[in-house]
């Protein structure tokens, strides 16, 4: 296992570090590390340039115990409050991506003073009519005995990437690799499969609460959450600004790393 | 001892799909286009099904099973209980067998606890109470979240029992399902409450659980290989583990079935049938065709570790029982068994020794066979198969389980 276990509230909580300068914590989605890899990616790595890139895994994922009393995503905003306790972090810049940037945003309008710079990348959360959330969990289900390519379809601007099918290959992939896109599945069933579906109602009538500079990242052609969330997201938050990853879809940080790391690292450079 | 009990289980599948369906369509289920429901041919068909079912009960069949299912067209019962009540006013002598409702797509379990409890009186104590978890395509349904489901649902079937054993009002302080005033009207008949089937796929947790409560364990799987036999050793050690004994009476297994009058007659007439229920009753459940959604990472109901476990004998897009190719893999299955009554009594003697199973729910009507061939069936397997099946299961579970008492088996005590 790499990175290092701490205790938090009697349960083991995994975090990758690396770097120094200001505080980082990423948040992590399907399509990343904690929930398919080991290690960090490029993308985090790139990050790691300006600064200290903090990354837990959450409940349930990769080395971070289970918590069966997850139900809903308040309750992970709750872990994270211990969390940054543990870790000492009383500010930091704050980034998301897929259902880590969900939780983000729930984390910023309940403590928005705790947040320098807020970074949302194709963040699920919001109810946004007419504009359904992918079910990603239907595409998790296999086609024809052994494909993947729905998924991700959905994760991916298209099915054939080489990082998509490097993450979600079909038939078996590795091992450890198939157990961590279990486990952030089956955390993700916990808060965003029920109705509501990869969203809480009452989270866009409370954004107007973040008092950080935000950008919200979207990729060109997000198949899981429509770009009308982001949008939302931009529009409701203060300031916010929403900035396309062009010929990335859901995953830009995987998909457009070098672009989706530069363009953070200017909006936390200003 | 007692001999086996024959159960005849009807599934209701919709029977009138064009012969293209399979070609045209994704999926039997869940997303399986309602649009393709004909009005014009389907009345009846209800009533055509409940007879099929009193008619094992006047064939001599021990009980008479349902189960519950939702958008698909592999079962047409999302509310078993219905049929069930229909059933309590239209026979009188076999159990009736509800495998199960679902609890977790229930918002409030004590709404079984009154439709069980309302059809055991309203059956004179022949309820069997199936309580399941629902699988995939039912997570689908209902958007119920998978983490869970095993937590809630042993919680909602504990509840049900108490209501049923213990006088209310009583508070239930559930982690799920809490309620104030648990008190429930009507009671069930039997006492102390209607036998409780839980339908499991060999997971050693569900077997735990059922031992602990002395429940009977039914197998849910099609297929009846080495497995079968596995599973009832699996089950039969747990018992052991929670000091109890195992006895064929705890143990159940779902199989199908055709009698003809020859082997070959009993091909040439259910073949149509049964390749309508492989290929699509089946797709999007039991095949690899279109999306899978019974089993897969999309449905996260058990731990990670048993995952884990999982993944490493799985083997990708290997043959589930509707992808089979041909007569001759299909009959290797043992999944449905077709012939003249001494072959298929020949077959399944020996299934029931092998698996030392007491509890045979039995399959008859298969896709869209059409109502003479399931009822003439059923008729040469009453006359020519039971006799014999029941006989020689006496001798050989008295020889097998000497001394084995039934006094802890499901069975009706009123």
């Amino acid at each position: 296992m790499s990175g290092r276990i701490i205790e938090v509230n009697q349960r083991k909580v995994q975090v990758l570090e690396r770097g120094s300068g200001a505080p980082l914590l990423y948040l992590h989605g399907f399509a990343d590390v904690h929930s398919v890899k080991e290690n960090w990616l490029p993308f985090h790595e790139k990050l790691t340039e300006r600064s200290r890139v903090i990354a837990p895994a959450h409940p349930g994922c990769a080395g971070t115990d289970e918590n069966k009393d997850i139900e809903n995503v308040e309750d992970v905003v709750f872990h994270y409050l211990e969390v940054l306790d543990a870790l000492k972090l009383v500010q930091f810049d704050l980034v998301g991506s897929c259902v880590g940037g969900w939780i983000a945003a729930e984390f910023a309008v309940r403590h928005p003073e705790k947040i320098r710079n807020l970074v949302l990348i194709g963040a699920p959360g919001l109810f946004v009519e007419g504009a359904l959330i992918g079910d990603v969990f239907m595409m998790a289900q296999p086609e024809y005995g052994s494909s993947y390519a729905s998924l991700r379809e959905m994760l991916f601007a298209g099915c054939d990437q080489v990082n998509a099918l490097d993450m979600f290959p079909d038939g078996k992939g590795e091992l450890e690799d198939e157990v961590r896109r279990y486990q952030m599945l089956r955390l993700s069933s916990r808060i965003g499969f029920k109705p509501p579906y990869f969203y809480n109602y009452s989270l866009r009538n409370r954004l107007h609460r973040v008092t950080s500079p935000t950008l919200v990242l979207w990729g060109e052609k997000d198949n899981f959450v429509p770009r009308s969330h982001g949008e939302t997201y931009a529009k409701r938050i203060p300031g916010a600004e929403l900035t396309i990853v062009h010929g990335a879809g859901h995953s830009a940080h995987v998909e457009r790393p070098e672009e989706t790391a530069r363009l953070i690292l200017e909006f936390l450079s200003r | 001892m007692k001999p086996v009990q024959l159960f005849c289980w009807h599934f209701m599948a919709y029977p009138y799909l064009d012969k293209d369906f399979d070609e045209k369509e994704y999926t039997g289920w869940v997303t399986v286009p309602n649009r393709l429901w004909d009005n014009g041919k389907t009345r009846g068909l209800y009533q055509e099904y409940i007879d099929q079912l009193a008619y094992a009960d006047d064939l001599g069949f021990d009980g008479m099973v349902l189960n519950e299912h939702h958008q698909n067209i592999y079962g047409l019962m999302p509310s078993p209980n219905l049929i069930a009540a229909a059933l309590s006013q239209r026979t009188s002598r076999g159990k009736i067998v509800i495998l199960g409702n679902l609890l977790p797509l229930h918002l409030n379990p004590m709404r079984v606890a009154e439709e069980y409890a309302m059809l055991d009186q309203m059956s004179d104590g022949r309820l069997i109470a199936g309580f399941a978890p629902g699988g995939g395509p039912e997570t689908f349904n209902y958007d119920v979240p998978s983490a869970n489901t095993r937590e809630k649902f042993w919680e909602a079937a504990d509840l049900i029992v108490r209501s049923w054993t213990e006088d209310g009002p009583f508070a239930h302080e559930g982690r799920y399902f809490p309620l104030r005033y648990v008190n429930l009207w009507p009671k069930p008949l039997q006492k102390p409450f209607p036998p409780v089937w839980i339908p499991g796929s060999r997971s050693p947790s569900t077997m735990t659980e059922v031992a602990k409560r002395g429940y009977c364990y039914f197998l849910s799987s099609r297929s009846h290989g080495g497995e079968t036999h596995r599973a009832q050793q699996e089950f039969a050690a747990v018992l052991e583990k929670h000091g109890d004994k195992y006895h064929p009476f705890r143990f159940g297994i779902l199989m199908s079935t055709y009698v003809g009058e020859t082997d070959r007659q009993a091909r040439e007439e259910c073949e149509e049938g049964v390749w309508y229920f492989l290929k699509n009753c089946l797709k999007g459940h039991l095949r690899r065709e279109g999306r899978q959604l019974t089993y897969g990472p999309g449905i996260p109901y058990i731990p990670a570790a048993a995952w884990r476990e999982y993944l490493k004998s799985y083997k990708p897009g290997r043959k589930l029982l509707g992808d089979v190719e041909n007569w001759d893999e299909l009959d290797a299955s043992q999944s449905i068994i077709v012939g003249s009554p001494e072959t298929v009594t020949r077959r399944i003697q020996n299934l029931i020794e092998k698996a030392k199973v007491g509890n045979l729910l039995i399959q008859f009507q298969l896709g869209n066979m059409p109502n003479h061939l399931a009822r003439k069936s059923m008729k040469l397997f009453a006359e020519k198969v039971a006799p014999a099946l029941r006989h020689d299961s006496f001798t050989y579970f008295d020889k097998e389980y000497p001394g084995v008492t039934l006094e802890r088996s499901m069975e009706a005590v009123h």
